[in-house]
């Protein structure tokens, strides 16, 4: 025995596989008492899953994992609960219907004094739920309905819920919030920012964000993963935005994987938006998309670009502005004429709008242009199963098999099903996408994008809404910066050279 | 805004000035109907829908339904009047016919529960069937016999007679409402009932047992459709299958109005309770406002879409995903 106390959090050699990839691989990792962990890394690099064990959800194939001091050995997140592992989920997790007090009470669980025989006693719920938020110093009345608050509010509760957890008597609770400001805006962010540092007084938290100025501002030591493994593991003084940047890519340099075309003189755009407004989420934004282009727009969050391709789209209705497509007013737009003029769109949130999870893959294709699937007024089986199937084939669809429903496919095989009912299309102009390689992983990603690069050259033209600058980078002829709902710079990438992350970072913020 | 100018109408402060405002109208329309007598009479009318919409209530809250209400009560009905002094069988076994009336709805209520909870079936469909699985048993017990009849003649006037100047009927319901109102604000069954309502799986998640919430939560809707069925009987003096007729298309229109939503997690018993005297009001009204029989179930009809038109109006949403 050693009179120095444990550290809160001590990781040797964790490692998961899931089959043949190895998530998580021989990752070590040490966290003291009242350190507040940086926790950044691109999309599968293994940090949901490094999450996941520490929360008891998974179990490490390999390695050794210490809680205050205690071998730790979860069975189940309830494990990791009593041992004092907090976790705030990326996913909300409240009742919006009920009280913040009645919500902590139900994470506390049965325990005395809250519920006798089953009745309520209303008294003793809201003076702990008061307890709890005043340790976390939060000030808000225990009684409120969660469903009257806002998302960093929420977010608040949700911390409040994870500090209940039951450490020993002289150990440090463990907290993680998994992308905890994903959803909140700019103002809201600098709020929670400030309730995150009080937690050190009592906890250690670990925060996981793929923001990484947020990272840098917040955090004492920034881990950085890359292919499951840690790349950096350092304090962040002196730390810039680009060091961690080179630490989460491969160092190479963003490839680009096409030829950029320049704008030809005579060209007419395919689409193109005038002084187009939508109160709080874009002001006058004028721009044109021309076939066989791809322009990308580059912002954050909150910036307004997802709102305005949907507008754009005829999903979202626009106060004022005009909406051109070949040259034409349009009036009256909606998602109906949107698609008969040619127009694609493939959502952000492909399970909610993009495709329907219980039909097969001949369904969803057939959803949107079935001419080519009529036989006279009816849909003809075996026609849509033609069509889907050519598009399986094209795309490498996996399981290859047309009459499986849809999900029961992995992400990245669905969406290439939602891509190809899009340009299963007579006569396609505009191409747009939001996040269209959204969970996917590197196979399926460049497979998108060269279906992508592939439109283009048939003459579309393509709207992106990239999930990351190399993307934009990699894709686009011309990139638009957004911030607050205004074009911040343009680029044409076809007449400049190189353009460094680090100047499109510093228009988006 | 028309959005600001519903939302008023949302809280229960917005159900009570229309339940005043309708008041008022009536009353200039036939100065009778702001009489004690048509009071006690609203009152007398009201209290079978109210003790149902207790029941109903819990299980809307949930996010389920219960259409089973009318068979629960045809059931139940003949049961406690061939089990009391009646004009067919001398089978009186006093208070003890409550309790088998009561426990056939009981068993029906359980059997909904059951079967949707365990086998996860649509309550919808669940109810569906054992609302005729109810009216059969009554239709069996009804039989081809001659009409039973209330012989004993304290029980026939029991509902009618006043008690502090109101019906026993309405006390009775009072009685079951304050019920409904403790248990869904006092016990963790009630609170239960609405985190089912908001979201199963974080319910489930958050080691509730979903289950048995379900299954209770129709059990009491059984047993207040068997009590409200008895209730009827009393008010009639005599046994009829149908004797709940019409109750399904007072209590859930209610329910809805106060703003429990048919997804289930909003609104709560106190307003469905207001909700069921607006409707009831609205009813009596048109009687006294000597609006043709004949219009009445299409002038009904037209102002309930209207009330729920206005009441769903601020939840419309976009064609947009919550981020």
């Amino acid at each position: 025995m050693t009179s120095a106390i444990p550290p809160v959090l001590k990781l040797t050699n964790i490692s998961r596989t899931f089959g043949k990839t190895k998530a998580v691989s021989n990752v070590s990792l040490t966290i003291q008492r009242g350190e507040v962990i940086g926790l950044t890394g691109e999309n599968g690099a293994g940090k949901s899953t490094l999450l996941k064990i520490l929360a008891g959800i998974e179990r490490p194939d390999e390695g050794q994992m210490e809680i205050n001091g205690k071998l730790a050995n979860f069975r189940s997140p309830n494990d990791a609960f009593r041992a004092g592992v907090g976790v705030v989920h990326q996913e909300q997790s409240l009742f919006t219907n009920l009280s913040i007090a009645e919500n902590i009470a139900y994470q506390k669980g049965s325990r005395t004094g809250l519920n006798r025989f089953g009745i309520k006693n209303w008294s003793q719920i809201n003076a702990d739920a008061a307890a709890v938020l005043d340790k976390i110093g939060f000030r808000i009345d225990p009684r409120a309905r969660v469903g009257d608050l806002s998302f960093v509010d929420r977010q608040m509760v949700e911390i409040a819920r994870a500090v209940c957890v039951e450490p020993g008597e002289n150990d440090t609770p463990l907290i993680i919030l998994d992308e905890p400001t994903a959803v909140l805006e700019q103002a809201e962010v600098a709020v929670l920012e400030r309730e995150i540092l009080k937690l050190r007084k009592f906890a250690s938290v670990i925060f996981v964000s793929h923001r990484l100025d947020e990272v840098l501002r917040i955090c004492d030591r920034v881990v950085v993963m890359r292919h499951g493994q840690v790349t950096t593991d350092r304090s962040t003084d002196g730390v810039t935005k680009q060091d961690l940047f080179k630490a989460m890519v491969d160092d190479a340099p963003v490839e680009v994987s096409r030829n950029r075309r320049a704008l030809s003189a005579n060209a007419k755009p395919a689409i193109e938006v005038r002084g187009l407004t939508l109160e709080g989420k874009f002001r006058n934004f004028s721009f044109a998309a021309y076939p066989g282009r791809i322009t990308a727009l580059v912002g954050t969050n909150g910036s307004g670009r997802g709102s305005l391709v949907r507008a754009m789209f005829g999903a979202e209705k626009h106060d004022s502005g005009t909406i051109l497509v070949d040259g034409r007013e349009v009036s009256n737009w909606s998602i109906r004429k949107a698609v008969a003029a040619g127009l694609a769109f493939v959502p952000a949130e492909r399970k909610v709008e993009g495709m329907i999870g219980g039909f097969a893959g001949t369904r969803n294709i057939a959803l949107v242009h079935q001419r080519g699937a009529m036989a006279g007024p009816v849909l003809h089986p075996r026609k849509m199963a033609a069509i889907a199937q050519t598009w399986f084939d094209r795309l490498d669809v996996n399981p290859n098999n047309i009459h499986q429903p849809l999900d029961q496919f992995s992400g990245g095989n669905q969406q290439k099903v939602v891509l190809s009912k899009w340009l299963n299309s007579p006569n396609l102009k505009v191409l747009m996408l939001d996040h269209p390689l959204r969970g996917l992983d590197v196979g399926v990603s460049q497979s998108v994008n060269a279906q992508i690069r592939q439109a283009c050259q048939n003459g579309t033209a393509v709207v992106l809404i990239p999930d990351t600058i190399e993307e934009a980078l990699d894709l686009a002829d011309e990139i638009l910066v957004m911030r607050d709902g205004e074009i911040s710079a343009r680029h044409d990438l076809s007449d400049v050279g190189g353009l460094a992350i680090k100047e499109i970072v510093s228009e988006m913020v | 805004m028309p959005s600001n100018l519903f939302n008023g109408i949302k809280g229960p402060i917005g159900l009570i000035v229309s339940i005043l405002v309708l008041v008022v109208i009536f009353a200039i329309l036939n100065p009778r109907f702001g009489s004690i007598e048509n009071l006690r009479n609203v009152l007398y009318q009201s209290s079978v829908p109210l003790i149902v919409v207790v029941g109903a209530t819990l299980v809307i809250q949930m996010g389920s339904i219960d259409l089973s209400v009318e068979g629960v009560m045809g059931a139940a009905g003949m049961a406690w009047i061939l089990l009391s002094p009646n004009t067919r069988l001398d089978g009186d076994i006093g208070a003890w016919a409550w309790v088998v009336a009561i426990g056939l709805g009981l068993a029906i209520g359980l059997l909904s529960g059951i079967v949707h909870a365990k086998l996860t079936v649509p309550s919808f469909v669940v109810t569906l069937g054992t609302w005729y699985v109810g009216l059969g048993i009554a239709i069996l017990l009804y039989g081809n016999d001659m009409l039973p009849t209330l012989t004993n003649e304290t029980l026939a006037r029991w509902p009618s007679r006043l008690s502090l100047g109101l019906p026993n009927s309405f006390w009775l319901a009072a009685f079951v409402m304050l019920c409904g109102i403790l248990i869904s604000n006092y016990t963790s069954f009630g609170r239960g009932v609405l985190a089912v309502g908001n979201n199963e799986s974080i319910a489930r998640a958050s080691g509730m047992s979903v289950d048995r919430i379900k299954i209770a939560a129709f059990a009491i809707a059984g047993c207040l459709s068997g009590l409200a069925g008895i209730l009827a009987t009393m008010q009639l003096g005599s046994g009829s299958p149908d004797i709940g007729f019409g109750q399904l298309f007072t209590v859930i229109p209610a329910a809805v109005i106060a703003g429990t939503a048919l997804g289930g997690g909003e609104g709560g018993v106190t307003r469905s309770v207001l909700g069921v005297f607006l409707l009831i009001i609205l009813n009596n009204g048109l009687v006294l406002a000597g609006v043709d029989s004949d219009f009445q179930s299409g002038v009904f009809g037209t102002i309930l879409i209207i009330a729920i038109v206005a009441v769903a109006w601020p939840g419309r949403g976009r064609l947009k995903v919550a981020k």
